[in-house]
């Protein structure tokens, strides 16, 4: 195991002595300095596990210390060494950063007791930051594996039958052909079940906000309506847009936000009756644009409405078996306020919900 | 210009290259492919290609671009039109699904997402080949 480091900042002879004597048999290896720039030095020289230092020194004082300390390496910890005149200044550097604070004089005893603790302390931030840099290895990683593996067979099956629908072209009947279409679409639902996941776990989505630009709401719009089409025809849904122009443009990103829109179509569409009216407005407003979408479906309970945006949240009692992560407007709540804009909800249970996205308009 | 025009195809999966390669025969390529780097360099070192359908992960790693930079590095790979094949998404977030992506390792290159739709595919491989040979048609008119 490695040795413990300790480094020990005193201008007092006698109080280095006694601490080597101390800690000295303990097995701890110990340096001391006599000043703090010599201690700053030295701290960056040993990589300490542990640091004393006196709060009262020629040079640079206990309190200049410890906010260099900090700046230098956060995850330092440092422990005052006070006279009882000054333990009020002890607790203004353990607001500075100090970890704790040995008043003078003091026993062997407390020594030992307060240099345990502040080891431990030390070796609980260690475990800390190696568990920290873990999950943010897995979570970056998590986005490379998760392609590779998971989305590789499924791009194989949906290439083969993709080649398979082109070479069987005039050999199929229009039930085969239909079949056809509809494994590619549950292939096609499942990578996009994919990319979702892979949205929440590895993207930022604070990161869009590096590309914003000014962005015509109109066009988001057109683009979400396309997207949720096939679904409206095959429900037999008519989606009506009502875009009051002239609207001011919205500085944001236009594929998060036609993503946003089309979250809360699908789900309109999702949890509408058949032969029903989903309806969508745009309206500008003071420093804002106003989307609206209202549909006639089953609503949402009550209790339900403030966990609609929260992670894994998913409608109970759709009119089909609907599938679905639960993700989406979770997601859509996020992306809406990295554009600094806000999503509500509103709903009667059995007559219909209203989703609302405001966003800023780009001043 | 009506002579058959030759792909090449390097990608470990050899179900993935099924799949493609039988829209690309169907539209009347001569297609030929090789499931690691090491084959697809020597088929290219031997042969002339019209284009190539590169898979970007393969093996350990991201050996595709390692392919696809030394085609941009030997004078005369270069100017094969290369269509840059990949299953990694974040390298196309945030950009409208079709539209092209050019990753500028050689002269005539783009990016498409798997798997890739048969009229999306055939649409550029044709305009890649097109655009290479123009390219190149354009080189030799000014050194004339």
């Amino acid at each position: 195991m490695q040795e413990t480091r300790i480094l020990i900042i005193d201008d007092e002879e006698v109080v280095l002595d006694s601490c080597k004597m101390v800690l000295g048999p303990a097995g701890y290896k110990l340096t001391t300095a006599s000043n703090g720039t010599a201690g700053l030095g030295l701290v960056r020289e040993l990589q300490p596990d542990l640091i004393f230092v006196d709060l009262k020194m020629p040079g640079i004082s206990g309190f200049e210390f410890l906010e260099r300390l900090r700046a230098m390496d956060p995850n330092q910890v440092a422990i005052v060494i006070t006279g009882y005149a000054t333990v009020n200044s002890a607790v203004e550097a353990m607001k500075k950063g100090a970890y704790d604070f040995l008043p003078k004089p003091f026993t062997p005893d407390e020594l030992r007791l307060i240099t345990k603790r502040g080891l431990e302390k030390h070796r609980l931030l260690q475990e800390a930051i190696v568990l920290r840099r873990e999950k943010e290895m897995l979570r970056e990683n998590f986005a490379a594996i998760v392609s590779h593996e998971l989305k590789s067979p499924l791009s194989a099956l949906q290439q083969n039958l993709f080649g398979l629908t082109a070479e069987l072209e005039d050999k199929l009947g229009d039930e085969q052909k239909a079949r056809l279409e509809r494994m590619k679409g549950r292939l096609d639902d499942l990578l996009k079940l994919i990319h979702t996941w892979l949205r929440v776990f590895s993207v930022d989505v604070n990161k869009i906000k590096e590309q914003f630009q000014p962005v015509a709401v109109a066009s988001v719009i057109t683009r979400a309506i396309e997207n949720v089409l096939p679904h409206t025809t095959r429900k037999n849904i008519e989606l009506t847009s009502d875009v009051r122009e002239p609207l001011p443009p919205v500085m944001g990103d236009a594929v998060s936000l036609i993503e946003v829109l089309g979250n809360i179509l699908n789900n309109a569409v999702k949890y509408s009756h058949p032969q029903t009216k989903i309806q969508l407005t745009a309206a500008a407003e003071v420093g804002a644009v106003v989307i609206t979408v209202r549909d006639n479906g089953i609503g949402i309970a009550k209790e339900d409405l403030p966990r609609v945006f929260g992670d894994f949240y998913r409608g109970k009692g759709a009119p089909q078996m609907e599938s679905g992560c639960g993700m989406g407007l979770a997601i859509s709540r996020r992306i809406v306020e990295a554009h600094g804009g806000s999503i509500a909800v509103e709903s009667e249970p059995g007559k219909g919900s209203q989703f609302t996205v405001r966003l800023p308009a780009k001043t | 210009m009506s002579a058959q025009k030759q792909l090449l195809i390097i990608d470990d999966d050899p179900d993935f290259v099924d799949g493609i390669k039988s829209i690309l025969v169907k539209a009347n390529y001569k297609v030929d492919a090789a499931y690691n780097p090491k084959d697809g360099w020597a088929a290219l070192e031997n042969k002339k290609y019209d284009l190539l359908l590169l898979d970007v992960m393969m093996g350990r790693g991201a050996e595709g671009i390692m392919i696809a930079r030394k085609l941009g590095k030997d004078a005369r790979l270069r100017n094969l039109p290369v269509l840059i094949i990949t299953s990694i998404r974040e390298q196309m977030a945030f950009l409208f699904p079709g539209e092209a992506v050019h990753p500028h390792f050689v002269t005539v290159d783009e990016l498409v997402e798997k798997p890739v739709e048969p009229k999306m595919l055939l649409d550029k491989v044709a305009t890649l080949i097109k655009t290479a040979e123009a390219k190149a048609g354009h080189l030799a008119e000014a050194k004339k």
